[in-house]
């Protein structure tokens, strides 16, 4: 029954090259296990493709380690595919090449998802869960220009709420990190001023810069930043890492200032809304085909685009006679991204990720199916978008993104000038004011319902939008400030100056006075 | 029929984490006997017995043999595997020796091409065939240089003296004449005739024959630093002749090339490297022999027990890159393995959308022997298992957003009452990797006790000198293995401090497992006491940002903020709190697991600087992974993944000196403890009674399916009853196929210890079928039900609630007071005034001094 189409192709494959099949091969093509390394931005959501796969008897092993080394450890032949968030530089920071060495391979989207900015930031003794920043903040808190939360910049984004005053520390990566060129190529494009004044040149960087005297302080992967950033010694600090990792944390995230000036959280909904203008290389004879130019995602102006999104990528081999490749393997690799494409896409939400638009899914059948150029035994059948587990999809229009139509509005609050909103972030669960989304069937007992934008069904979202200021903290902002430096204590501390240096003066005149007229006592004693 | 079976399975046994230990209390009669599932299959295991020696020729013909010192007779290695039959793809089969040479120049990784550079190692292998079917052609290799010599000048061309080569390899095979590819395919042999080289193909299961004179021509699995690790190894034979390794086996799904299926037979080969017999010498005088004769009779640089932790070159005649020349080939063990039918597994292209259960990692290596049960039946829906954090798990499930949630406790309803019912009995353990000192093989008796978890916990070991210079820890141990309380526990242990040796490698997010160990601390009185501040009986006390610190918990945070003042200038210029890089936790357990059988501890106190760019790049991070011979690492691991990657785990302290390591007796004995709690609720297992019964294992937990008693689709709770159905019957039955239970799960059945389990999960499998449990506290057990949605207000606060009461209410923004400076408002005006009042007492007693004086006179 299953896969007798391919046993089949298989036997006559075997046939007509005449080469001694073990009989094992008449029951079953196996799947070879295939291994990569990669990108930790989106690691999260692989491994759980990867359990899921098992069932099918795909055995894939994926190590993570940082796009940087999954890019080289491809070039170098020791994976069979890479994940990355950018594509191959050509050269890198050192001036060394950065190139797939002549290894034939081809980019293929496969999920999407928000960089978010998780932070640790207290009022006395309650944490700040409904931060929010402009791009422009954020990027002078990467580069040492804003470095105190209580800098007016912060409080202007923030309707005018002051925080404590207490340093800023921003939290980079170590490592070559694909997440760290996401956001410096976002600050590139859109602070080129800030960022490269900082960086001392154009463009983006895997390896952040970081410099001598700062407060800065880089860890190695994401799980290490949140780790810092989670930890006791942790207040004041910011960092950035894929949304999946702070709701993993139960952490929340900075909502960033989208054009249409209000603050979003990286929800599933926003990250597709904001990826609707990704202008994708459409260009098939391109060697950058199908890579990601966020340029309009940035600059988008619907209310619920989160700015600073974008989509990974798996290297595929392609080469027909690439050293590592094999009929079973490139199967395992069309039928692993064939699940992860179509179902594993549905849990993207659940994880902190967003599922991709129709149209780079049938992309990515289309380098999937290159699989198949270099190697026609390899059996796509019933493998298309038709046959895709995603009610997401629009067959009708495979441009459109459900996602991003079903997105709820931000709630007013969250707007420039306005708010700020007391709900917390780093839940997944999008905020809205939208009546339509408000649980008119609770009192019902019956969980309010709403599509939902990833199954396409009707599911209750009771986890959703509705009582923004319901759920807030009961007003975040306890006017107790930290102890660190009170601007109140300042005058206290200027008079004891002022006493210290009078008796600098006075002490040694009025002691020496003392003591003459101590000695002249003696003298006449005698 | 199904019921004996289920008994049958009861009697044996499926856990055992650790397979060398089951409770390892001091000499007890009621000792229960550690069961493995591999041990019930018992004569699967192989053992052989062969002499071997080395022989060195002089010109004159005499021979001289190097054997064993001892008995002045050749080596009498005998070779064992606990199991050879009905293998999976990565299992581990046990294989030791004894009655061998001892190895010299330990390598720091001996897997792959990491293993050359040592001395009469033991070199493993898998191959494909069996008996004389085996060929070195047919051996794996990772790498082109563990098989091939490619363009060695002649003193590393020891092979070409070789005295029991075979005919046609007793020609000196050079570059120039043999059998070697063109240059097209082979570029790097040197074809000059200076340089010798000598190439051991690898064909492949298909016939294809790679060369294997680069890396370009090996096959496609072959890479070097790869996400899989090699598996063949040059292991290390101690002082005594004995050695041991678990050796991964592949099948044809991990290893195409090689090829190993049911239907075609492999072995594993072992063969212990004696070093190159070497022929009749040239002349008799010693020093003008040829530099390949001489080489040939090197015997090695390494003294037996030594480490090469540099890595430096070895001697090649005894090294184990030629393991394929007949001196050692001939020596060989060949056992002869075979494996099981693949599992079938499901369709990609099946069009019906899976049904996620979210939550507890611990169930992973079940669900996935579970998954294919479900989608290769049509009767029955896909099941899949999303592992999320318990807590995250269950309000999902609460919100709607999941049929049901997997956790291991119980979590307080946001809604609608919610049922528990058991689905496994599993727990955690302390996974340990250590190396006992002067490479005397793998330590497999740890011993653990509450307040040596809550040393580690706490971050109490100081880990190096940088952590030695925290406030408040200067008589604190660096590492565990400098306290004296392990010590005594584990004698004969490193006394060495590594950083590695300060850090239980744990969770970073909140997790049922978190709470289970922190309430087994919480539960001892030395450990709270010491938790609390007071010193142990060796003057070590807790980590002061620990101290008093509340437990049980569900999520361990990193409460230190010490950052070292001293160190290197790469330290100083990026500065960061030392202890949270030596704990460094990790989001999943199956990382834990990973780098526990990497030996690669978390730590992340790299920190180098290359000075060969300006300005210098400082490389920080994760530290090396941890030599062979020098291993140490301990963390928290599932029992199921422990027992997948053979993973030790200790035994842990019960009542005084009762030291429990996990089996099916010792976690049915914790069961008996259990307290179901309401009707559809958890059990609960009292950690003081659970210690009390000696014999229980304090790391037992029961996995929920919990799902909503009202309010969830029809559809989706007969999903959820069928799944707690299935997975309560034949998902109890252990065993490596598909639907059945894996190592480190034990059975539930409706009889015996387990049988309040079974009745909990079918009880609640029918109130989830029909969904008419009213919503009152006392029915499923939560104390506090807020009625509504799951995001409802904290009660008592009506002004955030009103805006949820119905659409009208659209959300407002919260009212932000202003921010006030707390600074008291006195303090200011104090000092000024105290100065005034100092100046006029001051005026006042000088005024007073004068009058007094002019009154006096």
């Amino acid at each position: 029954m299953k896969r007798r189409g391919r046993a089949l192709t298989a036997a006559l494959v075997a046939m007509i090259c005449g080469i001694s099949l073990p009989l094992a091969a008449f029951g079953a093509v196996p799947y070879a296990q295939i291994e990569g390394t990669g990108s930790t931005w989106s690691e999260l959501i692989v491994q759980q493709w990867i359990a899921d796969v098992n069932a099918n008897g795909m055995k894939v092993v994926y190590t993570g380690g940082g796009s940087t080394k999954g890019r080289k450890d491809f070039a170098n032949n020791s994976v069979d595919f890479a994940i990355s968030e950018i594509p191959y530089q050509g050269t890198d920071e050192q001036g060394q090449a950065d190139t797939s060495q002549g290894r034939q391979y081809a980019y293929l989207p496969i999920v999407a998802g928000g960089t978010a900015f998780t932070y640790q930031l207290k009022i006395g003794n309650q944490q700040v869960k409904n931060l929010r920043l402009s791009g422009e903040t954020l990027a002078k808190i990467f580069t040492n220009q804003i470095t105190n939360w209580n800098d007016p910049a912060i409080a202007k984004d923030n309707n005018g709420r002051t925080f404590p005053a207490l340093p800023i520390i921003p939290v980079v990566r170590s490592d070559g990190s694909g997440t760290t060129a996401q956001f410096t190529t976002w600050m590139d494009k859109q602070h080129p001023s800030i960022w490269r004044a900082y960086f001392g040149r154009s463009g983006l960087t895997s390896y952040y810069p970081k410099k001598s005297g700062s407060r800065m302080v880089s860890q190695a992967g994401s799980d290490q930043v949140m780790n810092t950033i989670k930890g006791f010694s942790g207040n004041g600090m910011i960092g950035y890492v894929e949304y999946s990792y702070a709701i993993n944390a139960h952490y929340p995230v900075v909502k960033v200032k989208n054009a249409a000036g209000y603050f979003v959280e990286p929800t599933q909904f926003n990250t597709a809304v904001a990826l609707t203008q990704a202008k994708i290389n459409m260009d098939t004879t391109s060697p950058l085909y199908l890579t990601q130019n966020l340029d309009g995602v940035y600059t988008y102006n619907d209310p619920r685009s989160y700015p600073i999104s974008s989509y990974s990528y798996m290297l595929l081999p392609t080469g027909a006679t690439d050293q590592r490749m094999s009929t079973a393997k490139r199967q395992t690799l069309a039928d692993f991204m064939y699940y992860s494409l179509c179902t594993g896409q549905t849990k993207a939400g659940a994880y902190g990720y967003s599922s991709l638009p129709l149209n780079l899914v049938q992309a990515g059948f289309d380098q999937i199916a290159r699989l198949k150029a270099a190697d026609p035994a390899v059996e796509l059948t019933d493998r298309d978008v038709k046959s895709c587990n995603n009610p997401t999809f629009d067959g009708k229009n495979l441009d459109k993104n459900l996602l991003a139509e079903k997105a709820p509005k931000p709630p007013e609050c969250d707007k420039e000038g306005a708010g700020p909103c007391g709900y917390d972030t780093g839940t997944g669960k999008p905020a809205t004011d939208d009546p339509a989304a408000a649980p008119e069937a609770a009192a019902a007992g019956a969980p309010p319902a709403a599509v939902d934008p990833v199954t396409g069904q009707d599911v209750p979202v009771a986890e959703g939008a509705v009582p923004v200021a319901g759920t807030s903290q009961p007003v975040a902002a306890s006017p107790d400030t930290l102890s660190a430096e009170r601007a109140g204590d300042r005058k206290p501390f200027g008079w004891v100056v002022v006493a210290e240096l009078l008796a600098l003066v006075l002490l040694p005149g009025l002691l020496a006075a003392a003591f003459r007229r101590r000695l002249a006592a003696r003298g006449s004693l005698r | 029929m199904k019921r004996s079976l289920t008994r049958l399975v009861l009697v044996a046994l499926v856990v055992g984490a650790s397979a060398s230990t089951g409770v390892t209390a001091p000499a007890t009669a009621d000792r229960p006997q550690p069961v493995t599932p591999r041990a019930v299959a018992a004569g699967d295991a192989w053992s052989r017995t062969q002499s071997m020696e080395r022989e060195l020729v002089a010109a004159d013909g005499t021979t001289t043999a190097i054997s064993d010192p001892a008995t002045g007779k050749p080596w009498q290695v005998t070779v064992t595997a606990d199991h050879t039959r009905n293998l999976r793809g990565r299992e581990r089969v046990g294989i030791t020796w004894s009655g061998a040479q001892p190895s010299g120049g330990r390598a720091n990784d001996p897997f792959g091409p990491g293993g050359m550079n040592q001395e009469y190692p033991v070199v493993v292998l898998q191959c494909r065939g069996t008996g004389d079917a085996v060929k070195p052609e047919t051996c794996w290799t990772s790498s082109f240089g563990q098989r091939s010599q490619v363009s060695r000048s002649a003193s590393d061309a020891t092979w070409t003296e070789d005295l029991h080569a075979l005919a046609a390899d007793t020609a000196k095979v050079t570059s120039a004449v043999g059998d070697v590819p063109g240059a097209d395919k082979c570029p790097n042999v040197d074809r000059t005739g200076l340089l010798y080289t000598r190439l051991v193909p690898f064909v492949s299961a298909k016939g294809q024959v790679f060369p294997a004179c680069d890396a370009k021509t090996m096959p496609p699995e072959a890479a070097s630093d790869a996400a899989l690790p090699a598996n063949e190894i040059a292991a290390y034979t101690d002082g005594d002749g004995k050695g041991s390794v678990q050796f991964e086996v592949r099948t044809d799904v991990e290893n195409e090339s090689l090829g190993c299926n049911k239907q075609v037979a492999c072995s594993i080969v072992v063969i212990p490297i004696v070093g190159i017999s070497c022929e009749a010498g040239s002349t008799a005088v010693e020093k003008d022999l040829t530099v390949v004769e001489r080489s040939c009779r090197r015997t090695g640089q390494f003294a037996p027990g030594s480490s090469n932790i540099t890595n430096v070159g070895a001697d090649q005649a005894v090294s184990p890159a030629l393991w394929w020349a007949q001196s050692n080939w001939r020596n060989r063990f060949v056992i002869p393995v075979t494996f099981g039918d693949p599992p079938d597994t499901c369709d990609i292209v099946d069009s019906r959308a899976p049904t996620g259960f979210y939550g507890s990692e611990l169930l992973a290596q079940a669900a996935l022997q579970w998954a294919p049960a479900y989608c290769l039946n049509k009767k029955r829906f896909k099941f899949q298992h999303n592992q999320m954090p318990d807590q995250a798990g269950f309000s999902l499930m609460a919100s709607g957003g999941g049929a049901a949630a997997l956790v291991s406790s119980e979590y307080e309803a946001e809604g609608d009452p919610v049922g528990y019912a058991p689905v496994a009995l599993t727990g955690f353990g302390i996974g340990y990797i250590i190396d006992r000192p002067g490479n005397a093989g793998e330590y497999t008796n740890l011993r653990l006790n509450a307040r040596l978890l809550a040393k580690l916990l706490t971050q109490s070991y100081t880990g190096s000198s940088f952590g030695a210079a925290h406030p408040g820890m200067e008589q604190n141990p660096w590492a565990i293995t400098k306290d004296p309380e392990f010590a005594a526990l584990n004698p004969g242990l490193t006394d060495e401090a590594l950083e590695a040796g300060a850090t239980l490698l744990s969770l970073s997010n909140s997790s049922d497992v978190i709470r289970q160990v922190t309430a087994y601390v919480a539960s001892d009185k030395a450990a709270t006491d010491f938790v609390k501040g007071k010193a142990d009986p060796w003057g070590m006390r807790v980590n002061p940002s620990y101290r008093k610190i509340k437990l049980p918990r569900e999520e361990w945070p990193l409460l230190d903020d010490f950052v070292p003042k001293a160190g290197t200038e790469c330290k100083a210029k990026n500065p960061s709190t030392y202890f949270n890089d030596l704990a460094a936790p990790v989001s999943t357990l199956r990382k834990i697991a990973e780098a526990l059988l990497d030996a690669w501890p978390n730590v992340q106190t790299r920190c180098d600087t290359d000075l060969s760019v300006t300005p210098p790049i400082y490389k920080l991070g994760r530290t090396e992974r941890q030599h062979y011979g020098d291993r140490f690492m301990l963390g928290i691991v599932s029992l199921g993944d422990a027992q997948r990657y053979g993973l030790r785990t200790a035994g842990l302290e019960t009542r005084a000196g009762r030291y429990v390591a996990p089996s099916t007796e010792t976690m049915s004995a914790a069961v008996k403890v259990a307290q179901p709690k309401g009707r559809r609720g958890p059990f609960e297992m009292d950690m003081a009674e659970l210690r009390k019964a000696g014999d229980a294992y304090p790391g037992t937990m029961v996995v929920y399916a919990a799902a909503r008693l009202q309010n969830l689709a029809a559809e989706d709770a007969a999903k959820v009853a069928q799944f707690i159905r299935i997975a309560t019957t034949e998902g109890q039955h252990a065993g490596s196929g598909n639907g059945q239970l894996p190592g480190g799960f034990v059975p539930i059945s409706d009889a015996g210890a387990t049988r309040p389990l079974f009745d909990r999960a079918q009880a609640v499998a029918r109130a989830i079928e029909k969904q008419k449990v009213p919503a009152a506290p006392a029915e499923a057990g939560p104390a506090t039900v807020n009625p509504g949605t799951a995001a409802a207000a904290p009660v008592g606060d009506p002004a955030a609630a009103a805006p949820a009461a119905g659409p009208a209410g659209a959300p407002e923004a919260v009212t932000m007071p202003p921010t006030q400076a707390v600074s008291s408002q006195w303090s200011g005006r104090l000092l000024p005034v105290l100065l005034l009042l100092g100046l006029v007492f001051a005026v006042v007693s000088a005024v007073s001094r004068v009058v007094l004086f002019r009154s006096r006179r």
